[in-house]
């Protein structure tokens, strides 16, 4: 009876000796080592004790040389609790398969709420997501994750201006803002136009107002292009001038571009690796060892794992692991001189309006240093230059 | 008279040299707690046991004990624990009652 515990984990068993010679009987169990206690008399020549599974084994060989009988009458601990749970093993297994149903139902997709789109919005919305395999019944592990998702329809949606993409327990919450803003309302108020930079004009149009420059006529900054103020002299009227007024601008630009430079670009090569996070402890279900590449990318995507409305601390994590090869790029000196031209107008376009155009380009200068062509480029523009400015009641022109 | 010896010797060895009574001349020690528990360790062996009372064979002579409901909480071939009602404990020496 040292540790009832480890007896209970061991098994125990009661047993009943009846006969002559019970306490020799005993004394040779003690002395072989067999573990009893608990011993009772019941009657002259009836005795029961305690002792372990494993010693109820070897009571039969020491029973043989003795006038005794012996009968068990009551097993108790684990081994036996164990026994009887696999005769019963009916329950565990249901117990088990619920579980794992529930679990399995916790992590799929079981309903897409679009909101702020209009029906026919909604349609492709709803379409493109069928194409991506989010639909309701889908396991959320082989879906994207929400900002894939996010990224993707944003894409292939042109009437989508930003999507809002929510994950909440096993329903995808998609907040939609669709592209087509309400109009400006008409600018009412009196204005002028007048220029925004130093030009030459080369084309005009106005709508309203009363024109003051004409083609080819050379503009300053701030400069008063269109007049809001017409009529009478003494008794001025005023209106919201409205047109455009394309004029000719100039622009500096200065480029360096490197003779010879460094790309990492992905060679197609790639692994897949699947694995369980529980905590911080790794497991890993597919691919294993390390990458064969040298140089590489890890794209990982990670999903938990959602019981009910809980989340356990299990993270299905699924690694793309991408190789990269250096690539060198080298330029003749022309292709160079090309290349930074070309450079510099997309440089240039980014800082201009939609519809202005590159009439002319002339290279400054040129020099080609440490490895680098350097130019110095003067672009012509042809652009709206106008921009209103209001008119203030108080002080009219 | 070479038993008695040895047995002398050992007296006095446990006696000049302080040494614990029961591991030089192998002597039951036995603990008791109140009424209802007792501990016997170094007998050399079980000879009766009813709810009344239980007998063990010592190194020399026998340990009777006395009482009511006696269960054997556990038995290892040189201890014992007892519990149950204690009403005596007696020591049969073999001259006294010739047992042996």
């Amino acid at each position: 009876m040292k540790n009832q515990w480890i007896e209970f984990l061991y098994g125990r068993v009661t047993v009943k000796v009846t006969g002559r010679g019970l306490e020799r009987f005993l004394n040779v169990l003690t002395r072989n080592g067999l573990h009893i206690w608990n011993v009772k008399r019941h009657g002259t020549e009836t005795i029961t004790f305690k002792m372990r599974l494993q010693d109820a084994l070897k009571i039969r060989r020491f029973a043989r040389n003795s006038q005794c009988r012996i009968s068990f009458l009551q097993r108790s601990g684990a081994p036996f609790l164990l026994k009887r749970l696999l005769k019963n093993s009916g329950f565990m297994l249901g117990a088990a398969a619920f579980l794992l149903l529930i679990l399995f139902l916790s992590n799929m997709i079981w309903g897409i709420e679009i909101k702020g789109a209009k029906p026919d919005t909604e349609y492709q919305i709803r379409k493109e997501l069928d194409k991506m395999g989010v639909k309701i019944g889908q396991v959320q592990f082989l879906v994207d994750n929400v900002e894939g998702i996010q990224r993707k329809l944003t894409n292939n949606i042109n009437s989508l201006t930003w999507v809002g993409v929510e994950l909440k327990g096993t329903t995808y919450h998609l907040q939609v803002v669709e592209k087509n803003e309400p109009k400006k309302p008409e600018q009412l108020s009196p204005q002028n136009l007048i220029a925004k930079k130093k030009a030459i004009i080369v084309k005009t149009y106005v709508e309203t107002g009363q024109k003051v420059v004409d083609i080819n006529d050379h503009v300053e900054k701030g400069q008063l292009l269109v007049s809001g103020v017409y009529g009478q002299e003494g008794k001025p009227e005023l209106t919201a001038a409205k047109g455009e007024i394309w004029g000719e601008t100039w622009y500096k630009s200065h480029v360096e571009l490197p003779l010879v430079s460094n790309f990492k670009v992905y060679n197609g090569k790639e692994e897949e690796k699947h694995s369980l996070l529980f905590g911080n402890i790794h497991l890993p279900i597919w691919g294993f060892g390390k990458p064969e590449f040298k140089n590489y990318e890890t794209e990982t995507d990670e999903h938990k794992v959602h019981f009910l409305k809980w989340e356990l601390p299990i993270t299905y994590v699924h690694k793309t692991i991408r190789e990269q090869e250096d690539f060198q790029r080298s330029y003749s000196n022309q292709e160079a001189e090309q290349k930074a031209i070309e450079l510099a107008k997309k440089q240039i376009k980014s800082q201009l309006d939609d519809d202005a155009k590159i009439k002319d380009e002339k290279i400054l200068q040129k020099a080609i240093e440490n490895g680098k062509v350097i130019l110095d480029i003067h672009f012509k523009i042809i652009e709206n230059i106008a921009v209103g400015q209001p008119i203030s009641k108080e002080t009219p022109e | 008279m070479a038993k008695k010896w040895g047995q002398r010797v050992r007296n006095w060895m446990a006696n000049k040299m302080d040494l614990p009574q029961d591991v030089m001349m192998d002597l039951p020690r036995i603990t008791m707690i109140g009424q209802i528990h007792i501990y016997i360790e170094n007998h050399r062996g079980l000879l009766a046991f009813t709810d009344k009372e239980l007998r063990l064979l010592l190194k020399q002579g026998q340990l009777l004990i006395k009482g009511k409901s006696f269960v054997i909480k556990t038995i290892l071939p040189e201890e014992i624990l007892l519990e149950g009602k204690i009403d005596q404990v007696i020591y049969i020496t073999d001259n006294a009652g010739g047992a042996k």
